[in-house]
């Protein structure tokens, strides 16, 4: 559905994006995340046909986007700022939109304004930041969407509003097939949305893996020892991280569980756990081994 | 109709396996039972219909239910040992306890009198 290859992007003398791989399935919800600064917003743009790519190639559903009228129509793209026309009402917004989306849903924005129980009538820019996010979710939900990409979304949503845009999006997502390109730095969130993640660090994508696989994959280890065997006992694992407090051990590794724990138990631990990751210590440490980890600062 | 914990590590979707299975083994769904279609499911507690869809696929690869193309999926015939997987999480519990009275002291020989005890007791109540 999305397809991105091989895409660099500079500005001046920063390279925001480099050498960039990405694919989204049609009817996938899939989680960008990544460092502050990694070039998620930028990436966003170019495969929403806002800014051009320097190399490479973007193409959604086999289209490109940027200056492909066609393709606007279907790939729909709400910034992390909201944006609207000067001085204009949520009425005003809609008859723009209606003159320049073919598929727009004069039924559903209607319907969507009373459920909200927005003003149709008042000035957006006097609304709260909250509000006017939920204008363009209306908006861009009644042009009836293929695809949609969304920068950090849910910001500045109370939890009621966050859950029934959710629901309106999953809805889409299981009806008409729509698909979903999230950037968030709200992990825990993305954990239960999204069922593909990619992070992103550096202008670059670190890895991009279905979400249930990535979360059966990785694990987190507490073993306890009454003698604490030799480090080469790790050896057998694959370890992303080691720790050692007294007689425990704690360790990330990658692999299967039922090979992890038949390894460890026939070293005869006095206590063993294996808990699966959230996406929160994923992040933290696939980020940690490219060199972003965390340092705690004590400042006096 | 579920309860799913989203603070837990479980993956969403094996907790609806889980809980799908439950349902089954206790009889709340019956056999050629409807179980309640992707669309109703992902509105009802707004979570990714992909991850609703890869639980339906895994249960029934595992045989707990089979699909109809366009109908949606159901119930399989019974063929579920329920009371196996009852006693292979009893024997798990058993394995800790036993293992804690052994190293409070306890003996074995204090443990078969027990099962001892308990057997006696049964018999009686039968008769």
């Amino acid at each position: 559905m999305i397809k991105a290859t091989t895409v660099d992007k500079k500005f001046e003398d920063l390279q925001a994006v480099s050498n960039l791989n990405l694919h989204v399935q049609k009817g996938s919800i899939y989680g960008l995340l990544g460092s502050n600064g990694a070039g998620k917003t930028t990436l966003l743009k170019m495969i929403a046909g806002i800014y051009k790519q320097d190399k490479g190639n973007i193409t959604v559903s086999g289209h490109t986007v940027y200056e492909t009228p066609d393709s606007k129509q279907r790939v729909l793209f709400i910034p992390d700022q909201p944006y609207f026309l000067h001085q204009t009402s949520l009425n005003n917004m809609a008859s723009f939109y209606e003159k320049v989306y073919t598929n727009w849903n004069a039924k559903r924005f209607k319907r969507l304004t009373t459920h909200f129980r927005m003003d149709p009538d008042k000035k957006l820019k006097s609304m709260s930041k909250g509000m006017q996010r939920q204008a363009s979710f209306i908006l861009t939900l009644s042009t009836m969407p293929e695809v949609l990409i969304l920068d950090e979304p849910f910001d500045g949503l109370d939890p009621v509003v966050r859950q029934q845009i959710k629901n309106l999006i999953l809805q889409d997502v299981a009806d008409r097939g729509l698909t979903l390109l999230v950037s968030s730095h709200n992990l825990r969130e993305m954990e239960d949305f999204c069922d593909y993640v990619g992070i992103m660090h550096k202008g670059t994508l670190l890895f991009e893996r279905d979400m249930d696989e990535l979360k059966t994959d990785i694990h987190k280890l507490q073993i306890a020892f009454r003698k604490v065997p030799e480090k080469s006992f790790l050896d057998g694992l694959d370890v992303l991280h080691y720790e050692k407090r007294g007689s425990v051990v704690l360790c990330i590794v990658k692999g299967k569980v039922e090979e992890i724990s038949s390894y460890v138990v026939s070293y005869n631990p006095a206590i063993f756990d294996l808990l699966p990751l959230t996406l929160e210590e994923i992040f933290i440490y696939e980020l940690g081994g490219v060199g972003y980890e965390i340092r705690n600062l004590i400042v006096e | 109709m579920f309860t799913l914990d989203t603070r837990s590590r479980v993956p969403i979707y094996e907790q609806l396996i889980e809980q799908l299975k439950m349902m089954m083994m206790r009889e709340v769904l019956m056999q050629d039972d409807k179980l309640p279609s992707v669309r109703s499911l992902a509105q009802e507690l707004t979570i990714n219909p992909n991850t609703i869809q890869k639980a339906y696929r895994e249960l029934e690869r595992e045989g707990f239910t089979y699909s109809i193309p366009g109908k949606g999926s159901f119930v399989a015939p019974f063929q579920i040992d329920a009371n196996k997987e009852r006693l292979e999480m009893l024997k798990e519990d058993m394995e800790k306890i036993v293992s804690e009275i052994l190293f409070l002291g306890g003996s074995k020989d204090e443990l078969i009198q027990l099962i001892e005890k308990v057997k006696v007791a049964e018999r009686e109540d039968a008769e």
